[in-house]
């Protein structure tokens, strides 16, 4: 694999460490070209589906006369079509995302932008088509799927580009991927889901319900995750700019036990829903972020073969 | 518990409380600040936290000043249960000691006397008495008596004081005693002073102490302690009254003693009565009594001899002998002699009919042997060679006037004890009356009202009054005190003088419209009492009445048997005062109960020719006979009893002892009572147990405040 740096998003490391990986969507999406990816559009191809009764307003030329010469019966003969994937990367780039605690190597954005492009690359590199969206309070910027190796560059540009700022609302960042995406394909988000947990539940479930393959890279720092602060804190939160004075020492137990149930919620929620869920502390090389999601996906699409 | 300390002047070092405090509100007031993704976990994290991290800081805090202040407090060198300025200071020492010899302290278990338990507790105590020290001893029976009234530093002394104090008949004076004590203690404010009261703690002698005195009020610089004597209440079985009903008591006719015995302890008891008269048992009785409880006993009695007699109810002895007995002193007369100032006969030679109702109801059957009076009727010239004194009583009935001598005999009778009784009728000549009776003596008046005039009309009968509000708590109105007895306002009253009471006078009662129809007054020693109408029919019906005859009955003996000294309620220690006619008395002496006699001294008063007495020594219960000597010889007699709360030994609860440090000690206790008091009276530094406290509170402090680094973890998927 050689490739010239486009991005500082595009790691020449992580990009050769996920060199024999590529993505399979678990599920049968639609797509354009013939490829590693099966269609559920019944077509003519290869790989025979089902038979159907004839109905009128089917081509003639469809009908399976040998059938027909068995069973007096009209009957269509089916096939599944191999498609190419179509993808979504959804960034969250509310102001929270700016955050990087004390010892962390990069932002939690610069953490998701870094996983992004990668993916990216990956799908790209594989004549998959990924498109990006960016959304704070709304969404901010939409880049259709396109394949080809021109696109990585609009996708890391704009990832480059994209600077934190505004509350998260993923809701409607979702409704509006959901209205762009005319056919079924594969959502990956990047968020520290730092908005109502039933909501982006619901709105992840609505996804999954319209057969799209949902990702969900939850981003967190790791200052977020041991909470190792001991002194009485002024508290700023980087979203709406509010402050809170507390006793950080006492409440690390409290703050801890709410995350460990926060996340939990979203674990058992979006698993049963067949979605999945993956904790991205930004302390973690990103290439085991990589590693550790490839691992899984191989691990449950190999289950279900 | 009174606290004091040795390096006071390091108590300023409590002023560091205010570091914790300070550096608790600068770590409040100077967060670090610190950007953070989102606040929504912290804040619904803080919800939940608030309450117990204020609680928390609030321990923290506290114990953080708890240790400043321990560490002060520990450097203070505090002493626990000295003097509360002195302690430790290595002051000479004040003190009283107040020894409890009431009655209750009479009581004997196994053969030990609570007394004398109390007395080697005193002895102990004042042994403990340093070279520098000074102290007194105070006894509290009642009224108090203070040994000391110095403070002493002669140790010795004030050890054979208590070895010789006497165990008292009387009840207990504990504010009696602690007054005095506080008093003495109250100038040597440079001493550490302590007033010890030794005592058995009944619940009769400490009640009225807390029911009246507010201890809390002590000079907290003065220490009291409470050396508690005796620790159970034993059963005790006590004769706390004995009495006679009978207003007079005359020889050979029957009386009716009147006895009362109480059981004192939770357990049902039968015990025995035994009734002497000097020293002839005349009954003896079985009483059962339930727990707690008491039964009152009336026994006839009669007397053979006259004079005074010494009645004893007497129980088998128990664990206080001294309330076993009880004494009483009875007067046996022989039927007394009556004197009746008759007036003259009518114009027509009849005789007056008033001398006759009244020598009627005055001794009925006109019997000289068994009668109740004996009734003398004499005309006013007829007493030139009469003696007054020789009669109980004297009627002055409807007369116009006196003669002077009988006047002036008269007068020298009611001082010196004798009783007069005047009723009023046509002869009496008002003027004559007040100008001579009561104005013409010079203040040694006769009559207990002042007359004026005649109110309504005997012969027209127009208007009947009749007597009310009868004051029957008087012994002349007591037989129509209960219903069924006779109504004397039955009886109409057509005529009677219009009176003006003199000012110590009673009105006994009124006529119907409020005028005062009978008033008594006590002159000196004597009784006068003025009936405002006729002793016969002439003004009224009452003589023709049934209820006329215990008038005139209840009215002679009750003013005869208020005669004398009242021996009913006389207590240990209570002096005893009595008036009398110095005519040629020469000498009075005392018999005390031991069988002693000593002289008491006389006491002239104003001119009235009476004489004062004032027997004081009057510690023991028992019976007691004066004797007076002179021209002629007679007697007086009393009893004098405890007081029957002492009976009642029932301790008092601890919980109510206030102010007070209680200093228990039992016999064959490892650290001798001399011991304990020094204790007491040193403190006891208490700067170690502090200092264990301090390691405790700053170890407290330290797992508190690093409590949450244990509970480490952090989320993960």
């Amino acid at each position: 694999m050689t490739t010239s740096r486009l991005s500082r998003f595009l790691d020449p490391k992580v990009l050769a460490s996920l060199a024999a990986l590529e993505i399979k969507a678990r599920n049968v999406v639609e797509g354009f070209v013939e490829g590693l990816h099966k269609s559920p559009f019944k077509g003519f191809n290869v790989e025979f589906s089902e038979y159907r009764q004839y109905v009128p307003g089917d081509p003639l030329k469809d009908i399976d006369w040998k059938v027909y010469a068995r069973t007096d019966k009209y009957y269509i003969k089916e096939h599944e079509e191999e498609t190419n994937l179509s993808g979504y990367l959804i960034m969250d780039t509310s102001g929270s995302m700016g955050y990087r605690g004390g010892n962390a190597p990069m932002s939690k954005l610069e953490y998701a932008a870094t996983l992004a492009a990668s993916l990216a690359y990956l799908m790209l590199r594989q004549q998959d088509s990924v498109g990006l969206v960016t959304f704070a309070d709304g969404v901010r910027r939409v880049i259709r799927p396109r394949t080809g190796m021109a696109q990585l560059k609009s996708i890391c540009t704009e990832l480059e580009q994209t600077a934190p700022q505004d509350r998260t609302d993923i809701g409607d960042a979702l409704d509006r991927v959901a209205g762009t995406m005319r056919k079924r394909g594969l959502l990956i988000i990047f968020s520290d889901l730092m908005d109502n947990a039933e909501t982006i539940i619901n709105k992840v479930r609505q996804l999954r319900t319209r057969r799209h393959e949902v990702l969900l890279f939850h981003i967190l720092d790791h200052h977020e995750l041991t909470f190792p602060f001991e002194d009485t804190t002024l508290f700023r939160d980087l979203e709406d700019r509010s402050e809170l004075i507390t006793d950080a020492f006492s409440l690390r137990r409290e703050y801890l036990r709410r995350l460990q149930q926060y996340v939990g919620a979203f674990q058992s929620a979006l698993r049963k829903s067949g979605i999945d869920y993956l904790l991205a502390d930004t302390s973690r090389p990103v290439e085991a972020s990589l590693k550790s999601f490839f691992t899984r996906r191989q691990s449950v699409g190999a289950r279900l073969a | 518990m009174p606290l004091s300390f040795g390096n006071p002047w390091l108590l300023t070092g409590a002023l560091a409380v205010g570091v914790p405090l300070w550096l608790h509100l600068y770590y409040r007031r100077t967060p670090v600040p610190r950007d953070f993704p989102s606040l929504r976990l912290i804040r619904l994290s803080v919800e939940a936290m608030t309450r117990r991290m204020k609680l928390r800081h609030l321990l923290l805090l506290a114990l953080r000043i708890l240790a400043v202040l321990l560490l002060t407090l520990a450097f203070a060198r505090p002493f626990i249960g000295g003097g509360a300025l002195s302690a430790g200071t290595g002051a000479p020492a004040a003190f009283v000691v107040i020894l409890d010899n009431s009655l209750s302290m009479g009581t004997t278990h196994q053969g030990i006397s609570l007394f004398n338990t109390a007395r080697a507790r005193a002895i102990e105590i004042v042994d403990q008495m340093g070279p520098y020290d000074k102290a007194s001893v105070i006894l509290c029976n009642d009224p108090g008596t203070v040994l000391f009234p110095q403070l002493t530093w002669d140790k010795n002394e004030l050890k054979e004081a208590v070895r010789n104090a006497p165990l008292s008949a009387a009840g207990t004076n504990l504010a009696g005693a602690l007054q005095p004590a506080l008093k003495l203690l109250a100038p040597v404010r440079a001493f550490r002073r302590t007033v010890y009261l030794v005592t058995d703690l009944t619940k009769s002698s400490w009640e009225p102490l807390l029911a009246t005195y507010d201890l809390k009020r002590i000079d907290p610089s003065i220490d009291l302690v409470l050396v508690q004597v005796g620790d159970a209440a034993p059963p005790n079985l006590a004769v706390t009254e004995l009495a006679i009903d009978d207003p007079m008591v005359m020889k050979g006719r029957p009386a009716t003693l009147r006895a009362t015995v109480v059981n004192h302890s939770a357990q049902p008891h039968t015990t025995r009565l035994s009734i002497l008269v000097g020293d002839d048992k005349k009954s003896e009785q079985t009483i059962e009594l339930g727990p707690n409880g008491s039964k009152r006993l009336e026994i006839p009695l009669t007397f053979g001899d006259t004079g005074f007699q010494h009645v004893r109810a007497v129980l088998p002895a128990d664990a206080l002998p001294q309330d076993d007995v009880r004494h009483l002193a009875v007067q046996v007369r022989a039927p007394p002699r009556v004197l009746i100032l008759r007036p003259p006969p009518d114009r027509d030679g009849k005789p007056n009919r008033e001398d006759l109702f009244l020598r009627f109801a005055l001794n009925p059957l006109n019997r000289t042997e068994g009668a109740l009076f004996l009734v003398d009727s004499r005309s006013p010239e007829e007493t030139g060679e009469v003696n007054p004194s020789e009669y109980a009583t004297v009627f002055l009935v409807n007369q116009r006037s006196l003669p002077d001598a009988l006047v002036k005999s008269l007068s020298k009778y009611l001082l010196g004890g004798g009783s007069l009784v005047t009723f009023c009728g046509p002869r009496v000549d008002p003027a004559w009356y007040n100008a001579t009776l009561i104005d013409g003596l010079g203040g040694g008046y006769l009559l207990p009202a002042r007359l004026f005039k005649r109110v309504g009309n005997a012969v027209s009968k127009a208007v009947a009054y009749q007597l009310t509000d009868l004051d029957t708590g008087h012994p002349a109105f007591k037989p129509f005190g209960t219903d069924g007895s006779g109504d004397p306002g039955r009886a109409p009253v057509y005529e009677f003088y219009q009176v003006q009471p003199n000012p110590s006078a009673l009105v006994l009662a009124r006529m119907s419209h409020g005028l005062p129809g009978i008033v008594e007054e006590r002159r000196g020693q004597g009784r006068t009492l003025l009936v405002t109408f006729t002793a016969d029919t002439g003004w009224t019906t009452w003589p023709l009445k049934p209820t006329f005859l215990p008038f005139v009955h209840a009215s002679v003996m009750g003013m005869l048997s208020r005669q004398g000294i009242n021996a009913g309620a006389i207590q240990p220690g209570t002096p005893v005062s009595l008036t009398v006619s110095e005519e040629g008395l020469k000498r009075v002496s005392l018999t005390l109960p031991t069988g002693q006699s000593q002289e008491i001294p006389l006491r002239r008063d104003n001119g009235e020719g009476l004489l004062h007495l004032t027997v004081a020594q009057t510690d023991q219960a028992g019976f007691y006979r004066l004797r007076f000597e002179g021209a002629t010889e007679r007697e007086e007699a009393f009893a004098v009893n405890p007081p029957p709360a002492e009976s009642d030994l029932e301790r008092l609860p601890q919980s109510r002892i206030v102010r007070f440090i209680r200093l228990e000690h039992q016999a064959g206790s490892k650290q001798s009572l001399g011991q304990k008091v020094v204790a007491v009276r040193e403190g006891r530094d208490v700067s170690f147990p502090l200092l264990w406290a301090l390691l405790l509170t700053v170890l407290a402090e330290s797992i508190l405040a690093n409590r949450p680094l244990r509970l480490g973890g952090r989320a993960s998927s």
